[in-house]
């Protein structure tokens, strides 16, 4: 986030929380009165700190890096006091939760110190207030103190939380990258493996005869497809067109999803695709290779033969279709991860297929969700948007 | 004159060009060749035969290459795996050894270096182990493969004329009570089948033994152990008698892919 979005961000935060010139007027007139306080407060904080294993553990410096911190934090408190809440003193206030993150503090250290410090600060300023004049600006002066801090804490908490969530990515990226670097290697190797021992055959056999020499060649020629089919695989996943939509029949699609397919004779298919059922709006080439990859799938998980059932229902402005297969079912422990990216069960492919599919469906207002039963087969059920409810709701 | 068939090497791959090529390669090397696309059909063929290597894609679907190799060690002992990897963690390589699988190699395939392995295990002495006590024929397997012998297993009389029949032995162990027969006849069938093997005979039963260990020691048999083994003796016997004037070989770690 910017430096001035931070900014305007605070000033509207200091909006919500109704805050006015008389706040920043009572506030500094309060720091002359809490000022002498501020060493026995700071001294209470890190004595306090140190009764608490989660936050004593990131204090890694020992004496001299506590006493450093009294510093930092005695700054913190005379700059809250001195009533100039600028872009200056937002960003130091960011830098706050920023630090947190990178040491490993864990927010709730900051809500609890925070709730100290007030307690600390309050009781200093009870003390000090001379209670002639009644107790009225006493009231209005600690709930003025109150919403600053509220307000810094406010500030903290969304620099830890933004901090955290950009390191929490970047873990994933990578975890990312080694799956990517682990499904990629295995569908370019195989191909290599065969286009390195067809060199190794052209340059050395003994007893090379055309015939197979030629055959080598083409086997080579082949090879190098399929890795280059690998490729496109990957780099038409990363970049999938924005679907064009119009409005189709669901049992068009999965009628011709199914031909192209070709299940063979060993999968018996059945389906009930009710023509009554309203035409969906959706990019029907697309929807149709998320059809194709729910029932390869079905086909890969029946090797015995099996059936595919394809049942469609109209329901609540959408109509779902059931992919149901008879085959080996997902193991519970893999059902959650099934529609990962580069995630398989299988022993060949790159696992994009349910991941293409979820990500189609999305783009074209539709959704995927699997149920399994090990042994007993599993049902994919696609739901997509009805054309007329969508024309009535745009 | 015996003549010593060309070595059988086993193709296990579920990519049928891959298996082609090396068919190609080892072919026109003079080995015998044969592949299969799945477990169960390389299993039907290692128990039709010998194979002195099996090269074993590891991600296959069905039953995987380990799955494979696990089943081939207990009809085939003395095959040598070669597991071949597109990709796999120092875990599957541990793994891989653990069942004593003896190299596992990554794709794309260096033939420069799995033709030097096959031309390492082929040289790898051919032991047999014939003994009912599967506890002990693990054990000895365990410890004879890491010291560089190819181990094959029969526990019993009949299964060990099978293995016999099968491969040419450097050396056969023998203990010589078995239940469904004697040490003694299996002996003189490696006189009849593998004239050129030498013996080792094994027995835990020294006194009404005697006369059985003194007849095949008369008979050719170059040495006698008794349990409980003196396993640096036995080790010893067997380099004399495997290796003669060779060194002791160590079995070489296999390097696992990255």
């Amino acid at each position: 986030m910017e430096r001035a979005l931070r900014f305007e961000r605070y000033r509207e935060l200091q909006a919500y929380v109704g805050w006015t010139p008389d706040d920043t007027r009572r506030v500094m007139a309060a720091g002359p009165r809490i000022e002498p306080h501020l060493t026995g407060l700071i001294d209470d904080f890190y004595e306090e700190i140190d009764r608490h294993p989660g936050a004593r553990n990131v204090i890694t410096g020992g004496r001299e890096q506590v006493e450093r911190l009294k510093g930092t934090l005695i700054g913190w408190l005379r700059e809250l006091l001195a009533g100039t809440y600028d872009s200056a003193y937002v960003e130091r206030r960011w830098r706050v939760g920023w630090r947190h993150v990178e040491i490993g503090l864990d927010q709730v250290y900051t809500n609890v110190a925070l709730s100290r410090l007030r307690t600390g600060l309050c009781r200093a300023l009870e003390q000090s207030w001379d209670r002639a004049g009644g107790d009225g600006e006493l009231d209005e002066t600690v709930r003025s103190l109150n919403k600053l801090l509220d307000l810094d804490l406010a500030i903290i908490e969304h620099a830890y939380r933004s901090e955290y969530m950009d390191r929490l990515q970047q873990t994933e990226r990578l975890a990312t990258l080694g799956q990517v670097a682990g499904g990629v290697a295995h569908e370019l190797r195989n191909p290599l493996n065969v286009v390195r021992t067809s060199v190794f055959y052209l340059l050395n056999a003994r007893n090379p005869i055309p015939e197979k020499t030629a055959e080598h060649l083409k086997r080579i020629e082949r090879q190098v497809t399929v890795a280059d089919g690998v490729i496109s695989a990957l780099s038409n996943f990363a970049k999938m067109p924005l679907p064009a939509f119009q409005p189709v029949q669901v049992s068009r699609l999965a009628h011709e999803a199914l031909e192209n397919e070709g299940l063979g004779d060993s999968v018996r298919v059945e389906t009930d695709l009710p023509e009554s059922l309203p035409p969906v709006l959706v990019d029907g080439d697309q929807v149709r290779i998320v059809f194709a990859n729910l029932i390869r799938n079905a086909r890969d998980a029946m090797p015995q033969g099996g059936s595919l059932t394809v049942i469609g229902r109209a329901a609540d402005g959408c109509v779902e279709v059931d992919f149901a297969d008879s085959g080996t079912g997902i193991p519970q422990e893999d059902l959650a991860r099934v529609m990962e990216p580069l995630y398989s069960t299988k022993a060949r492919g790159l696992g994009l297929g349910l991941a293409i599919a979820r990500a189609i469906l999305e783009k074209n207002n539709g959704s995927l969700k699997v149920a399994s039963a090990l042994g007993t087969g599993s049902t994919f059920t696609v739901r997509l948007t009805a054309s007329s409810a969508k024309e009535a709701a745009t | 004159m015996i003549v010593k068939p060309d070595p059988k090497i086993l193709i296990v791959d579920d990519d049928v060009d891959i298996c082609r090529n090396l068919t190609d390669i080892l072919t026109d090397l003079d080995y015998r060749v044969d592949s299969a696309h799945d477990g169960p059909s390389a299993l039907e063929l290692v128990r039709r035969t010998h194979y002195d290597i099996a090269l074993l894609d590891l991600r296959m679907p069905g039953m995987n290459g380990l799955e494979l190799y696990r089943e081939i060690k207990k009809l085939r002992a003395g095959t040598v795996a070669v597991l071949v990897t597109a990709y796999a963690s120092g875990a599957t390589v541990e793994e891989a050894r653990a069942a004593g699988a003896w190299q596992v190699v990554s794709k794309p395939v260096d033939l420069v270096t799995l033709l030097a392995l096959v031309d390492e295990a082929l040289g790898q002495p051919l032991i047999l182990i014939v003994d009912d006590d599967r506890d002990l024929c693990a054990n000895l397997w365990d410890l004879l493969r890491d010291r560089g012998y190819r181990v094959n297993l029969a526990h019993g009389v009949r299964e060990a004329s099978e293995k016999l029949a099968d491969s040419s032995f450097k050396v056969v162990l023998i203990d010589l009570k078995m239940p469904d027969g004697n040490g003694a006849e299996v002996f003189r069938q490696v006189r009849g089948a593998n004239p050129q093997a030498r013996t080792i005979v094994i027995t835990g039963h020294r006194p009404e033994m005697d006369g059985m260990v003194a007849s095949v020691l008369a008979e050719g048999a170059d040495a006698v152990c008794y349990k409980p083994f003196d396993v640096p003796r036995l080790l010893e016997a067997l380099r004399s008698l495997a290796r003669p004037g060779g060194e002791l070989l160590e079995s070489r770690p296999g390097a696992p892919p990255e």
